[in-house]
C-alpha cells in the first residue's frame, strides 16, 4: 500500500508541474493589468510603470516563469502583489476553513444520500422512490447562492438560530461548529442529490445480480442481503462520484463562502482574480490542484478498502 | 424629625432603585462593506472606495473639509492650525498644531513628517496621485512646526491638494521607513482611529486613538467587515449584525432598506457623473454629425427614471454639478430622435450605423449602458457591446480599444481637475502624461490652461465655463447621469455631524461619532 501511495504521489509531480506552467501562463493571458487594478484611474503611466517594475512584471516572461518555478519548487509561493501578505500565510489561514466545510458537506451528502438512495432502490417506482427522485432533482436545480440565502432568511432572520455573518471566532470551536451548520447543509444538499441518484441506480443494478438472487434463495436475511452483499458492491461507483464531486465541492465552496461570509480559499481566489493578483492566483491554483490529486489518491485507496478484488 | 429624615431617605433610595438604569450606549461599530478584501491602506495608493473609506478614519491632512461637506469654501484647519500665502498664491506657509501624536509609538507629528508625506505624494514611484502635485517646486520645514510650500505656477486650489483627500494625507515618516513596502498593511496616521489588525478577506479592526488631538473618540472599536454578497450584507444589516452598510445606487434597494425598522438611508454627494466619451479620432465618430446624432438620441430623464429619483440626477454638463466652475448653460441638446436620424443620414449612414464598444460587467454600469443602447437604437445607432470584467475594461479602454467609453467619476470639486483629466490633450490615453482622456478631445486646452493660472476667480470661472461649452459643442462627451453615494445606518448611530457629502465616498467617522 505504501509503495502504491508513493508511486501515485510520484506520478502527480508532472501533473503539478504542468499545472504550475499552465497557471502561470493563464493568469498572464487573461487581459487586465495588476498595476491599473492597484493604482486606479488617476495614476500616470510613469507611476504605473514604476509599480510594474516594483512587481517584476516588466521583466522578460521567461525570467519571471523560471523564477516562479524555482521558488514554487522550494515551497515559496511568494508575496501577494496587492496586499503584500505572504501567499503561504494567507492560504494556510484560509485552507482549513475550506477543508472543514468540504468535509462537513461531504459527510452530510453521504449521510443523507446513501441511505436515501438505498431506500429508493428498495422501493423502486414506489412513493418513496418518486419522492426521493423529486427531492434530488430539486437539490440539483438550486444553485447554492439561492439555497444559501433561503436558509439564511429562514434560520437567521426568522428563527434567529444562526448569524448571517459566518466567520467563526478564532480558537472557539463551538462557535466554529455553530457557524458551519448552514454552509455545510447548503453544500451538502447538492452533494446528497448526486449521491442519491448514483446510489439508487447502482443498488438497482446490484440487486438484480445473480449472486443476490442466490443469497435470497439460500435464505440469507434481507438486512444482510441489502447492506452486506448489495451496498458494499454498489459503493464503488458511489465512491467514484464522491471523489469526483469533492473537486466540484471545492469549487462550489467559493459561492458558499461568499454567501455566508466565511473565510476560505474561495474568497481569496475571487479577491485575487478581481485584482489580478498573479502571485496569489498562482499559489491558490497550485493548492487546488494538489488537493484534487490528494482526493483522487484517497478515492483510489478507498476502492481497495471497499472491494478487496481491486487491491489484487 | 429623625423618623422624617429616615423616611425621606428611604423614599429617595426607593425612587433611585425604581428608575431603571439606562444601558450605556454601545461603543463598537460594525461596518459592512461590499468588498472581498481591503487593498491599499497606504493613503497615497488608496484609490478604491473600499480603501478610501477606511483611510479617511486613520489619517488627517493639513486642512480638511468640514465633516459632512465637500465645499472648498468650507475647508477648515486640521493638522495645520493656520496658514498664509503670498499675494501671487505661489508661496504658502502652514503652521502645525503642537502635540499631535501619531498612532502607536511613532511620536509627535512634526514638519518633517509633513514634508516627507507631501514629497512622497508627489513621487510617481510611491503615489497614485503624483500628477496632482506637478506644480510643487519645493516643500520644506522652516522649523519643527512650520511647513513652506513654493509652487512653480498657480494651481486652482492649493488647499484642495493638502486636504484630507487623495495625496493630502500625512503619514509618519518613521513608520514608512520602518515598514517599507509593508506600510500598506501597517498604516500609521494621526486620525481618530488606529489600525489594530487585518484578517484577510474577513475584516479590518480599528481602535479609538485615545491621544487623538481633537479628543478621545466616543466609539472605542470599529470593525470594517468585507461582505461581498449584496444579499448577505443586506440580511446582516436587517438582522442587526451590522450598524453601517454600503448600499446600492438602486431605487428598489433604497425603498426596501427605508422600509426596515431602525434604519436610515444616507444619500450624499459627490455625484459620480457618467459621461459617454466619444473618440473624436476614430471612425465613424470622427464625423461630428455622428457624435451629434448620439447627443440627440440620448434621453437623460429616462435614464434617471430607470436609475431612481433618489440616487440619480441628469448630467447637466461634462463636469459634475456643483463643482467650482460648473455651468448648466453649456449648450447641451435635448432628445430629438428625428434630428439624430437626419444627422446620421447627412453623415452618410441612412440605414444606421453599428459601433463596436467595450464595457464592464459591473451590474450597475452594464444596466445603464443597456438603457442607453436601447435609446440609441431608436435613432439607428447600434452599439455592439463586448462585455468584459472590470479589470479588463480598465486595461482595454486605456489602449484605445473602445471608441465609446462609458465612464463615471467624481473628483475634487473644482472644474480644473475633471476638465484636465478627461478633456485636456495631455491626458489623452496612450500619451506618457495620459490620465483618462478617452475622447482625444483637445478643443479646450487653451481655456483649461489659462484657468489654471488665472488669479481672478471670476475670470477663472468664465474660462472653465467656456471650456465646457467648447467640449459640448465638439461633442467630445455626452453627459448621462450623476449617481449619488448610498449607504445606510441604524437609527441609534449618530455621525456627530450632518452627512451631506464625503469625498472619501463613505461616511467619515470622527471623534464625535457615537451610538445614542
Amino acid at each position: 500500500m505504501i509503495g502504491f501511495i508513493f508511486r501515485r504521489l510520484l506520478a502527480s509531480i508532472p501533473t503539478l508541474l504542468a499545472v504550475l506552467t499552465l497557471v502561470f501562463l493563464l493568469v498572464r493571458v487573461v487581459p487586465g493589468d495588476p498595476a491599473i487594478a492597484i493604482l486606479g484611474d488617476r495614476a500616470t503611466p510613469e507611476t504605473l510603470a514604476a509599480l510594474r517594475a516594483e512587481l517584476g512584471l516588466d521583466r522578460w516572461i521567461g525570467t519571471q516563469y523560471f523564477e516562479f518555478l524555482g521558488h514554487a519548487l522550494r515551497g515559496d509561493l511568494g508575496t501577494s502583489m496587492v496586499t503584500h501578505r505572504a501567499v503561504w500565510t494567507e492560504i494556510a489561514e484560509a485552507l482549513p476553513h475550506t477543508i472543514v466545510l468540504t468535509l462537513a458537506a461531504m459527510a452530510i451528502g453521504c449521510m443523507i444520500g446513501i441511505p436515501a438512495g438505498v431506500c429508493a432502490a428498495l422501493h423502486r417506482n414506489g412513493t418513496i422512490d418518486v419522492l426521493t427522485r423529486l427531492l434530488s432533482l430539486l437539490g440539483l436545480s438550486f444553485p447554492v447562492f439561492v439555497s444559501g440565502i433561503f436558509l439564511l432568511i429562514v434560520f437567521a432572520l426568522q428563527l434567529h438560530l444562526f448569524p448571517v455573518i459566518g466567520n467563526p471566532r478564532p480558537g472557539d470551536w463551538i462557535d466554529g461548529l455553530h457557524k458551519l451548520v448552514l454552509p455545510a447543509i447548503t453544500l451538502g444538499i447538492v452533494m446528497a442529490a448526486y449521491v442519491v441518484r448514483v446510489t439508487r441506480s447502482s443498488m438497482l443494478q446490484v440487486l438484480g445480480e445473480d449472486y443476490i438472487r442466490t443469497a435470497r434463495a439460500k435464505g440469507v436475511p434481507r438486512r444482510s442481503i441489502i447492506w452486506r452483499h448489495g451496498l458494499s458492491n454498489a459503493l464503488i461507483p458511489v465512491v467514484t462520484v464522491v471523489g469526483l464531486y469533492v473537486g466540484i465541492l471545492i469549487g462550489n465552496s467559493v459561492l458558499t463562502e461568499i454567501v455566508f461570509n466565511r473565510p476560505g480559499l474561495g474568497k481569496v481566489i475571487v479577491s485575487a482574480l478581481t485584482q489580478r493578483d498573479y502571485t496569489m492566483l498562482q499559489g491558490i491554483m497550485v493548492i487546488y490542484c494538489f488537493l484534487i490529486v490528494v482526493v483522487n489518491l484517497i478515492t483510489d485507496i478507498s476502492y481497495g478498502l471497499i472491494d478487496p478484488r481491486v487491491k489484487q | 424629625m429623625t423618623l422624617r429624615i429616615t423616611l425621606s431617605a428611604a423614599i429617595a433610595a426607593a425612587t433611585i432603585v425604581a428608575i431603571p438604569a439606562r444601558a450605556a450606549p454601545r461603543t463598537d461599530l460594525k461596518v459592512g462593506m461590499a468588498a472581498q478584501d481591503v487593498g491599499q491602506l497606504d493613503p497615497h495608493r488608496a484609490v478604491s472606495t473600499i480603501d478610501r473609506t477606511v483611510v479617511a478614519w486613520i489619517y488627517n491632512g493639513l486642512v480638511r473639509f468640514k465633516p459632512g461637506a465637500m465645499d472648498p469654501a468650507q475647508i477648515e484647519p486640521d493638522l495645520a492650525e493656520k496658514w498664509e500665502s503670498s499675494s501671487d498664491k505661489l508661496d504658502w506657509t502652514f503652521h502645525l498644531r503642537h502635540d499631535v501624536k501619531f498612532h502607536g509609538d511613532f511620536g509627535e507629528l512634526t514638519a518633517d513628517d509633513v514634508v516627507y508625506s507631501l514629497k512622497r505624494a508627489s513621487d510617481a514611484k510611491a503615489s497614485a496621485f503624483s500628477a496632482d502635485f506637478a506644480a510643487f517646486k519645493t516643500v520644506e520645514a522652516t522649523d519643527p512646526y512650520t511647513v513652506r510650500i513654493v509652487l512653480a505656477r498657480q494651481v486652482p486650489s492649493l488647499l484642495g491638494l493638502v486636504t484630507n483627500y487623495s495625496g493630502g494625507y500625512i503619514v509618519s515618516r518613521k513608520a514608512v521607513e520602518k515598514y517599507g513596502a509593508d506600510f500598506t498593511r501597517n498604516p500609521v496616521g494621526t486620525g481618530p482611529f488606529a489600525f489594530v489588525s487585518d484578517t484577510p478577506n474577513q475584516s479590518l479592526e480599528l481602535a479609538a486613538f485615545d491621544s487623538y488631538f481633537r479628543g478621545k473618540p466616543k466609539l472605542e472599536h470599529v470593525s470594517y467587515r468585507y461582505i461581498p454578497s449584496d444579499s448577505s450584507r443586506d440580511l446582516a444589516f436587517q438582522n442587526g449584525e451590522i450598524d453601517l452598510i454600503y448600499g446600492k445606487q438602486d431605487q428598489a434597494w433604497i425603498n426596501r432598506i427605508r422600509a426596515l425598522p431602525n434604519s436610515v438611508v444616507d444619500v450624499f454627494e459627490p455625484g459620480e457623473l457618467a459621461n459617454f466619451n466619444l473618440n473624436i479620432t476614430a471612425k465613424p465618430l470622427d464625423d461630428i454629425r455622428v457624435r451629434q446624432a448620439i447627443a440627440y438620441a440620448v434621453n437623460r430623464p429616462e435614464l434617471v427614471k430607470w436609475q431612481g429619483a433618489d440616487t440619480a440626477r441628469p448630467g447637466q454638463s461634462v463636469i459634475p454639478a456643483g463643482y467650482l466652475g460648473f455651468s448648466k448653460d453649456v449648450g447641451l441638446v435635448n432628445t430629438d430622435v428625428a434630428k439624430a436620424k437626419a444627422l446620421l443620414k447627412d453623415a452618410g449612414y441612412p440605414d444606421g450605423v453599428t459601433i463596436k464598444i467595450i464595457h464592464t460587467q459591473l451590474p450597475q454600469m452594464l444596466g445603464s449602458m443597456q438603457v442607453v443602447q436601447a435609446q440609441l437604437r431608436k435613432a439607428g445607432i447600434n452599439l455592439d457591446i463586448q462585455v468584459v470584467d472590470h479589470a479588463t475594461f480598465h486595461q482595454q479602454i486605456r489602449k484605445d480599444l473602445s471608441p465609446i467609453v462609458y465612464y463615471a467619476a467624481a473628483r475634487f470639486p473644482v472644474a480644473d481637475i475633471y476638465l484636465t483629466q478627461f478633456f485636456h490633450s495631455a491626458s489623452i490615453v496612450g500619451k506618457p502624461t495620459a490620465v483618462t482622456n478617452f475622447s482625444h478631445c483637445d478643443v479646450a486646452d487653451k481655456e483649461i490652461d489659462a484657468a489654471k493660472i488665472e488669479t481672478d476667480t471670476e475670470k477663472q470661472v468664465a474660462l472653465w465655463v467656456e471650456a465646457q461649452k467648447k467640449i459640448v459643442a465638439a461633442v467630445c462627451a455626452v453627459p448621462l447621469a450623476e449617481a449619488l453615494q448610498i449607504w445606510a445606518h441604524r437609527t441609534d448611530l449618530d455621525y456627530g455631524y450632518e452627512l451631506k457629502a464625503s469625498l472619501s465616498l463613505g461616511p467619515l467617522l470622527t471623534e464625535a461619532t457615537h451610538f445614542k
